[in-house]
């Protein structure tokens, strides 16, 4: 928020210090009715329409982009069917 | 002090009027060029004037006692003197008036300093003329001024401190300890500003948060301020002693509860550059700017945030806060002040060195600036204080520093000196020798510039710790791909041989600049700015705090680029000057406001329609026409607007400017030019250019309003009729105008004359519309050679027959 004239550009000397938490998300396909919540309120944009369609012949949501997914959990939360949630990732270097 | 044998008129003044002349040598300022004792005897001579006499200085005691006992001796009851600008010393004149009993508004002032001896230097012969005209001018002004009374307005004991850096944190406390309440408005969601940034300040190496950081909590607790950070002026109304403020108070979306323990933080899943370290460092979307932060409480970054309007999707930082301080239902705020003085201490911006391509900042990763080096050299910024290479963050064994980058340049950047690199890059480089005393350290500079107290111990203490100095920037920087290494190739101009040097990492000394968003405050507070974009003083020597604005003051890098010491300073004396008028608690306002003559008045409403203060209010159901004179600033707009001539402008009526226009075209006139400027920006412009010696025609006759709204178009009309060659009429640029916006009327009526002349076959460039800034005196001076040029080109016939066509068609 502070104003700098100096647009930012350098790539800051913590970021590979930084940690932020990883999720992976898993969809229960079938329970899915495809009313789009997961996807739409992902702040992330880590889901998007799969081509697939499931047991009640809709396209339940697939994992886009997983490296962006900070485990807010919110797609767990929005879910009227409980068909969608996340976990902690693991990290073999011990994030 | 040379005296001319003093000439009364042949017969006493029938209607009792009686002026005296004093013409000022000002030493050989204007009696270098111009001939003072003829002017004074040629003062003699006119009507109504009873004694003429011409001395050394005016101004001083021995001049204004003289003034006082002729004042009674021989009755005087108006008062002329020819010496410099109204700007500088017509408050002098005014008490030497009312010391010696005479109403301060019979006085008047012919400006033979600025507008002619310091511009016609070498014209002695036709200064002289000029000098007579601008007397005979006064003297006909003079001879129809009247007393007035002035209103007094009480000054309300409250400040607004605009900028919450190190002159607006002085300034604030200053004044809070005199015991006045400030209301202190910071931009940013923390005070400190540029020097809670900087990591030692020269040229004692003290360490700049440790100095600052108690005056920053000072601040935050002092009783009498009020803090409102994050917080931007949205409008000021009003005027000296009684402004209204409104501010916009940005949601921080954490309240007061909050402890600074960080906790929030700690869970937050999305980070960002750290505007704070220059994008050196990460933060993430709640986060404190730095350490030393007041107020400490936490702030939420909404751009960042997953938190959009009335979604919450995450709420890991709502969980980790203990206190529940953290509230994302905060709504923008407007807080409504009202203080009567106002102190503008917004700082400063810096140069953007990415423009320069040659030195490749944003290409090559080693090449960083002297403000990036601050955060790397400080302790607790991201490095830890380890001077690191971004490239492969090893401490480099050579460095370059090159000066003046954006500063004193030609081409790009600026043309003025920043004032503060050449010691903060002294400063660096000795911090640099007490870490790692091995390093080879160039400095490349044009001059050294180390004039302040202990800046030269400072400057010689780096040459013995062996930094090396250079005199030559390099033209170029070009990186080594392999190493990341720099080459540096230019010309050592004291040695006369060319160098390529090849340091590890080049840190570019970047230069001040006015804050990119100056305009807002300079359109808000109806301020000027110089030609380089800092806010400009009421005086540079004598006011240098005071702003045109009455109850407005200038503190820290806003007016100037200054160092720390330097911006203290002023904000000290900026705090004293506001001090002095709440101290005071009233101030006279000048009696310049319009009197309605009801006779003639026929509530057309034309006036209420052009006034930029919304000061008239007119019914028309009860055909009632009220001025309201608090809110009225005096600028004549509506003056010159009403058809009927039933407001007239105290001290500067249609009479007393017809007069003037008369006295300017009696003799010649096809020759001379008549320009009417503005007391805030024009006058100011010409008196400037006057300062400067910046030489210009000499058939130049300026008279005063107090704005461009204010000459109506019969006096342009006027004037033609008198057979005047060309006539500018001249302002504050448009959007600058101190009254708001009066100079849109000005351009209005000057486009319909414009529209007139052409309808009537006259030539229209006769008639010449030209804005300047208080600081645009070369503009001024080309204008009026342009105009020249116009009116040598202007032929009898064509004045002989304006004069006719003008006169026949004049409303």
């Amino acid at each position: 928020m502070i104003v700098v004239p100096l647009r930012l550009w350098r790539k800051p000397l913590d970021s590979e210090k930084i940690k932020i938490p990883e999720g992976e998300v898993h969809v229960l396909k079938d329970r899915c009715k495809g009313c789009g919540f997961c996807i739409e309120f992902c702040p992330k944009e880590v889901l998007e329409q799969s081509e697939e369609f499931n047991i009640k012949g809709v396209h339940p949501p697939q994992v886009k982009e997983e490296t962006v997914c900070i485990l807010c959990s919110f797609c767990e939360a929005v879910c009227p069917d409980f068909a969608i949630f996340s976990v902690k990732k693991d990290c073999k270097g011990g994030c | 002090m040379t005296e001319t044998p003093t000439q009364y008129p042949d017969s006493e003044p029938s209607d009792g009027i009686r002026i005296g002349v004093y013409v000022c040598h000002c030493g050989l300022n204007i009696a270098g060029s111009v001939d003072c004792e003829e002017v004074a005897k040629f003062a003699a001579a006119l009507p109504h004037v009873v004694i003429a006499k011409d001395n050394r200085y005016t101004c001083s005691d021995q001049g204004q006692e003289l003034i006082k006992q002729d004042i009674k001796e021989h009755k005087l009851n108006r008062l002329v003197v020819a010496s410099c600008s109204p700007r500088l010393h017509e408050p002098t004149f005014r008490r030497t008036c009312e010391e010696a009993g005479l109403n301060k508004y019979l006085f008047e002032m012919a400006n033979i300093r600025e507008h002619c001896s310091w511009v016609h230097l070498h014209e002695k012969g036709k200064a002289t003329e000029k000098a007579k005209d601008l007397v005979r001018m006064a003297v006909a002004k003079a001879t129809l001024l009247e007393p007035q009374e002035e209103n007094v307005v009480p000054i309300l004991r409250k400040t607004l401190v605009i900028g919450g850096g190190v002159a607006g944190i002085q300034a604030a406390l200053d004044l809070a300890d005199t015991g006045y309440k400030v209301y202190l408005v910071e931009k940013e969601p923390s005070i400190g500003g540029r020097m809670a940034q900087i990591d030692k300040t020269f040229p004692t190496m003290d360490c700049s948060i440790c100095i600052l950081a108690p005056k920053m909590s000072d601040t935050g607790r002092h009783p009498n301020i009020e803090l409102l950070t994050n917080s931007e002026v949205e409008d000021v109304k009003g005027y000296i002693g009684n402004f209204k403020v409104q501010v916009l108070k940005k949601p921080r979306f954490v309240a007061d509860e909050c402890t600074a323990c960080g906790d929030c933080s700690k869970e937050c899943p999305v980070t960002t550059p750290n505007e704070f370290d220059i994008g050196l460092a990460t933060r993430r979307a709640i986060y404190t700017p730095f350490a030393q932060a007041v107020p400490s409480t936490y702030i939420i970054d909404r751009d960042l945030c997953l938190n959009k309007e009335n979604v919450i999707t995450c709420d890991k930082c709502l969980k980790a806060c203990e206190r529940e301080a953290i509230d994302f239902e905060m709504k923008p705020e407007t807080v409504e002040l009202e203080v009567g003085t106002i102190v503008v201490a917004t700082g400063a911006d810096v140069y953007d060195p990415a423009s320069l391509v040659e030195y490749g900042y944003k290409k090559f990763p080693n090449v960083i600036t002297s403000l990036e080096f601050e955060r790397l050299i400080n302790a607790g910024g991201p490095s830890g204080g380890h001077l690191l290479r971004p490239s492969d963050m090893k401490i480099p064994k050579s460095v370059a520093f090159i000066q003046c980058v954006g500063s004193r340049s030609e081409k790009d950047g600026h043309l003025y000196c920043s004032n503060v690199c050449c010691m903060n890059t002294i400063k660096d480089s000795l911090l640099i020798k007490e870490h790692w005393p091995e390093t080879r350290i160039y400095v490349f500079y044009v001059d050294i510039r180390a004039y302040g107290k202990g800046f030269e111990d400072l400057f010689k203490r780096a040459k013995k710790d062996g930094v090396l100095f250079i005199r030559g920037l390099p033209a170029e920087i070009i990186e080594d791909r392999k190493t990341n290494n720099l080459w540096l190739i230019g010309e050592n101009t004291l040695q006369k041989e060319l160098y390529k040097i090849n340091p590890e990492m080049v840190i570019l000394s970047i230069g001040i600049e006015p804050r990119q968003d100056s305009d807002v405050i300079q359109r808000l507070l109806t301020l000027s700015r110089t030609s380089d974009g800092f806010f400009m003083e009421a005086h540079p020597k004598l006011r240098p705090v005071d702003t045109p604005t009455g109850g407005v003051f200038l503190a820290g890098c806003a007016e100037s680029p200054k160092d720390i010491k330097d911006s203290v300073t002023q904000a000290s004396a900026a705090s004293a000057r506001a001090g002095i008028l709440m101290a005071q608690g009233k101030v006279t306002v000048e009696a310049i406001t319009p009197r309605l003559l009801a006779e003639k008045c026929q509530v057309c409403g034309l006036c209420a329609r052009v006034c930029p203060y919304n000061a008239i209010a007119v019914d028309k159901e009860t055909k009632r026409v009220d001025l309201i004179e608090a809110a009225c600033a005096g600028c004549g707009t509506c003056g010159a607007e009403c058809p009927f001539e039933a407001l007239t402008m105290r001290h500067f009526t249609d009479e007393q400017i017809l007069a003037q226009i008369e006295a300017a075209t009696e003799q010649d006139a096809d020759k001379k030019i008549v320009a009417f400027c503005c007391n805030w920006c024009s006058y100011a412009g010409a008196d400037f250019a006057g300062v400067s010696r910046m030489q210009y025609p000499t058939n130049v006759r300026i008279i005063r309003t107090m704005c461009s709204g204010r000459v109506a178009p019969k006096f342009i009309e006027h004037t033609f009729a008198r057979g005047v060659g060309a006539i500018l009429v001249s302002g504050c640029h448009l959007g600058d105008c101190h009254y708001l916006n009066a100079n849109y009327q000005t351009q209005k009526r000057i486009e319909k004359l414009w529209k007139k002349m052409e309808r009537l076959g006259l030539d229209k460039n006769r008639l010449q519309l030209a804005w300047f800034t208080a600081a645009e005196g070369e503009k001024f001076a080309s204008k009026i050679k342009e105009m020249q040029s116009i009116v040598d080109s202007v032929t009898l016939d064509e004045i002989e027959k304006s004069k006719v066509i003008v006169k026949r068609t004049a409303r």
